[in-house]
């Protein structure tokens, strides 16, 4: 047997310890320092256990809640707490309230996250329920005020937290753009990240040897259990996820906060601190990990494309991206975290608080958890509509040389109200509108180059729909060249054929 | 030094007030942010001056029918809400947010130019503007 997973402790044995108030239990910061002095034999020989936190906006996050049964009953078959929508698939007073929910009336400002936090802090919260009425539950609608005590369960039960690593992410655009990571500066402005490094209990047992199928650990606050693996697993490419679920009545509002990104939506910062006991000199060393030993990509939220097909602009630490700065080129970025590195250490020290005062025991996982799983995208069958479906290829352009008079005649005979203005290669340099021809002639001009918009918005045959939509929607505009790869008008593409020839999902209706 | 906010109304946006107040003063004043359109202008501007000098400044603006409205404070933090998860301090422009040794929030008042983009970078609401 390789030295390295040579069995130093068992966790019956750790348990013993902390019974007996003799375990030693260092913070990851601290095992870091320790072995930086007294080398790794040395550190994993003397350390049971080393205490781990993360405190960073978890979206897959929700809590089971069961109401009880008013007098007379009702089926819940819609249900809001504080307006913010539960899910009511399930028995007829148990609901599923997700952390990503939004408020009917305050929309961004205020959803399931923030619910939670405050059925944590006891607060008062209004519950209305519809039904269409059964026999056995004639009630068909009800409305009342709540607090968590009023509830029988309220099971927080969160799919996926506690990511192993997570890209950072930055912005080449030249808009500033709202993201669930944060806020990014238009030209590379700024770079956001998540995660606690060092002290990112995923990262402290990359290999699962201690991590698995019920584990105990910090949750929100209180008590909590790893009950699996997380969504979107995927351990071989290091961005491990866990499930985890614990009692939400006896957490800690400190540790569960309701949180908004703006113009994204919301979500719930979650606590979560699990103790790594020191079971071989492997661990040992990955328990000891430094933010200088953990990479991510920075990628580019420009690009309107899947998570994992966002451009790749660099490969940096964490100890790199928690320095403040981060070189892009020769350009020095600012950057900051989302997550709290502060929150994270406390965690991390709560835990190892209640460990040395033997009120937290260790866990034997009963399954290890998976090792080798991919997370795979979600591939679309059949071929979606793109804009070089529905863009009408017989466009009408202009000369910027060309009349004012003779180009408004020419919209009006054709019927259109965007007209392309190319040079003589057919390249496109500028777009007028009907609107800028009727401003144009009030106003005595009388060439186009003395009117046309020069810096044109426009789209590429193979884009999506809704991207070019999207577009249309932000510059607050009605139509968009559509142009090949050297720039030359090859159609135009209008709300109008958006609207006349696409439903939802891009189905043809002609 | 202090900050101020200077008021242009339609009218007066089109005159030269700030560069004819630093030649005729000579102190070089700073802008730190600037909104100006045809019909009006917002420049937030500090002054590296004090007392009487400062003062004659602030009047020279205001004969010059620009509206001076002095920051008694740019943000409000409430310390109870912040996480210091460190949302805010990236998008910042001036850097007037960073971390301390100890990864709780600081906010440096001198540097901050109230332009609110931590109000909205700040997912616990914990900044406001007054």
């Amino acid at each position: 047997m390789p030295k390295e997973i040579e069995k130093l402790r068992s966790i019956d044995e750790i348990n013993e310890k902390i019974k007996r108030g003799d375990a030693v239990v260092l913070t990851a910061e601290e095992m870091i320092k320790l072995v930086e002095s007294s080398g790794i034999e040395v550190a994993a020989k003397e350390v049971d256990v080393v205490t781990t936190g993360t405190f960073g906006a978890m979206c897959s996050s929700g809590v089971f809640l069961n109401f009880g049964h008013s007098d007379p009953p009702i089926k819940m078959t819609r249900c809001w707490l504080n307006d913010v929508p539960v899910y009511k698939g399930l028995a007829a007073v148990d609901g599923y309230l997700g952390a990503t929910s939004l408020s009917e009336t305050r929309g961004f400002e205020y959803g399931g996250g923030h619910v939670i936090e405050d059925l944590v802090s006891g607060k008062e919260v209004v519950l209305r329920a519809e039904s269409y009425g059964t026999d056995c539950y004639p009630r068909r609608h009800i409305e009342t005020v709540i607090t968590i005590d009023d509830l029988n369960q309220a099971i927080l039960v969160n799919p996926r937290n506690c990511y192993q690593r997570y890209d950072a992410a930055t912005n080449s655009s030249d808009r500033v753009l709202y993201t669930y990571m944060g806020t990014l500066l238009p030209n590379y402005g700024n770079i956001t990240f998540s995660g606690a490094g060092q002290l990112n209990p995923l990262c402290k047992d990359p290999n699962y040897e201690t991590i698995g199928l019920g584990t105990r650990i910090f949750l929100g606050g209180g008590i909590g259990y790893i009950i699996g693996e997380g969504t979107q697993h995927s351990p071989k490419s290091g961005y491990g996820t866990l499930m985890v679920k614990g009692d939400l009545k006896k957490m800690n509002s400190r540790y569960l906060r309701g949180a908004s990104f703006h113009r994204y939506g919301t979500t719930l910062y979650v606590g979560v601190g699990i103790p790594i006991p020191i079971l071989n000199t492997r661990i040992a060393k990955t328990a000891a990990l430094r933010d200088e030993d953990i990479f991510v990509n920075i990628r580019d939220y420009a690009a309107p494309t899947r998570p994992d097909l966002r451009p790749i602009i660099k490969k940096v630490s964490y100890a790199e991206l928690r320095s403040g700065k981060v070189f892009l080129g020769d350009k020095e970025v600012p950057s900051s975290s989302l997550s709290s590195y502060k929150m994270a250490r406390e965690i991390a020290e709560t835990l190892k608080k209640w460990i040395l005062e033997g009120t937290f025991f260790l866990t034997k996982p009963i399954e290890p958890l998976p090792r080798q799983r991919e997370f795979k995208p979600l591939k679309i069958r059949g071929r979606e509509l793109k804009v070089g479906d529905i863009m009408s290829r017989n466009v009408v352009t202009a000369k910027p040389n060309d009349d004012i008079r003779a180009v408004a005649s020419k919209l009006i005979e054709k019927g259109i109200d965007h007209l392309p203005v190319v040079d003589d290669e057919e390249k496109l340099i500028g777009i007028v509108t009907s609107w800028d021809i009727a401003k144009a002639l009030a106003r005595d001009k009388r060439k186009l180059e003395e009117i046309m918009t020069r810096r044109v918005i426009t789209a590429f045959e193979n884009e999506s729909i809704d991207v070019v939509a999207r577009r249309m929607a932000r510059h607050n505009i009605s139509g968009v060249p559509v142009v090949d790869k050297l720039n030359h008008v090859i159609g135009i593409l209008t709300t109008d054929d958006i609207s006349r020839k696409v439903v939802g999902g891009g189905r043809i209706i002609w | 030094m202090v900050k101020v906010k200077l008021i242009y109304s339609h009218g007066v946006v089109e005159k030269p007030v700030l560069a004819t107040i630093v030649l005729k003063t000579g102190v070089p004043i700073n802008i730190l942010e600037a909104k100006v359109n045809a019909q009006k202008g917002e420049l937030i501007v500090s002054i590296p001056v004090a007392g009487d000098k400062l003062e004659e400044i602030l009047n020279l603006f205001r004969e010059a029918g620009v509206q001076v409205q002095e920051f008694a404070e740019t943000l409000r933090i409430d310390w109870n809400k912040c996480t210091a998860c460190g949302a805010c301090i990236s998008p910042c422009p001036t850097r007037a947010l960073k971390f301390k040794e100890d990864w709780t929030l600081e906010f440096d008042e001198e540097k901050c130019v109230a332009c609110g983009i931590c109000v909205t970078a700040c997912p616990v609401k914990a900044i406001t503007m007054p």
